[in-house]
């Protein structure tokens, strides 16, 4: 497998985690949820399509999305963690927490094989 | 950025192929309203921008990182139209979210023509059965006589309706195959219908590249 495209897997498979997140602290506008990514992780993306994941998202009950009319010249649509989005998110903390401490431990081990025989 | 009339028309240009796009697979609320935040996107980013010299390649790399209008309204499409047939199992979702995959990807395209024979043959048999009371002498398993002596035993036999019995051929079944004929109609429904959910459902879990595409490295 290329690794560009075990990269955009790795993204694709880690969005909806991100997106999740990028709400936990607060209700966020779709813009300024890809500003948040942006600034914080390399989980670059084409900013149109964070626009559907969110409406899918919201269809599935782990968001709540509203119209702010009157806080900018224009409407904002605002995304917040509905109860269950909340839940989803602590578990998918976890489990993401514990699959990278899997990788970590291989890729330790790895490492300290290489060193072993390296040092023979 | 404030922009110009060309400016103004360029994106409601841009607007105008995304709401047309996104119309032919969602519903009207779901196009006003996808179509109102990506102006509200636009405008916040225009507003962001500032004072440009050029307003035309200022438009144009904001409307670029935003992505061509139609691969936008297929983004939308997809998640919207999949997940939709996903989860409700509604009938007219299923048909409408295969028939997008369908003319999406290759393997959507032979999977939808799959299932569309399922659909159309399990609806047949069922209809069949339905107006097999109503003309009994019309519907039924039609045999041709001279291929069965002839030994063509298979294709002596014809099951639907006719306009009636030619010279040569003489019909069999009685209102025994209604039951038959619902039973294997409804059960091939079902099992189409649930064939089709479980490739969705396989489709969603795999999405297709456009979901999330990598920005090049600068």
């Amino acid at each position: 497998m290329p690794l560009d495209t075990w990269q955009e897997q790795l993204r694709r498979g880690t969005l909806d985690l991100a997106i999740l997140l990028a709400v936990a602290s607060g209700p966020r506008y779709g813009l300024a949820i890809i500003q948040h990514l942006d600034d914080l992780t390399d989980l670059v993306v084409t900013e149109g399509t964070i626009y559907p994941i969110l409406g899918r998202l919201t269809r599935e009950g782990l968001l709540d999305a509203y119209w702010v009319e009157d806080e900018a010249p224009h409407p904002r649509k605002y995304y917040r963690l509905t109860r269950q989005g909340a839940r989803r998110l602590a578990l998918m903390t976890t489990e993401w927490q514990a699959f990278a401490a899997k990788i970590d431990r291989l890729m330790a081990a790895a490492t300290a094989e290489r060193n072993g025989r390296d040092s023979e | 950025m404030i922009l110009s009339d060309t400016g103004t028309s360029r994106v409601n240009g841009y607007l105008f192929v995304l709401e047309r796009s996104l119309a032919t697979f969602l519903p009207r609320d779901g196009v006003r309203d996808a179509v109102r935040e990506i102006d509200s996107h636009l405008r916040d980013r225009i507003a962001a921008a500032g004072a440009v010299p050029d307003e035309r390649t200022a438009l144009e790399k904001i409307l670029g990182e935003l992505g061509p209008p139609l691969r936008l309204a297929q983004a939308y499409s997809v998640e919207q139209t999949v997940d939709q047939a996903v989860v409700t199992g509604k009938i007219l979702a299923i048909v409408r979210a295969v028939w997008h995959v369908g003319m999406s990807t290759a393997s959507g395209f032979f999977a939808g023509l799959g299932l569309l024979v399922g659909y159309f043959i399990g609806a047949g048999l069922v209809i069949l059965a339905m107006l097999k009371p109503l003309f009994p002498n019309n519907i039924g398993i039609w045999v041709d006589d001279r291929s069965i002596a002839a030994g063509l035993d298979l294709a002596g036999f014809r099951m639907g309706a006719g306009p009636g019995v030619r010279a040569g051929e003489h019909i069999v079944g009685g209102y025994w195959v209604i039951p038959i004929w619902l039973v294997a109609g409804f059960g091939l429904l079902l099992l189409t219908h649930r064939g089709a959910r479980a490739f969705l459902g396989w489709w969603r879990r795999r999405r297709p590249s456009f979901a999330v595409t990598v920005r090049p490295a600068l």
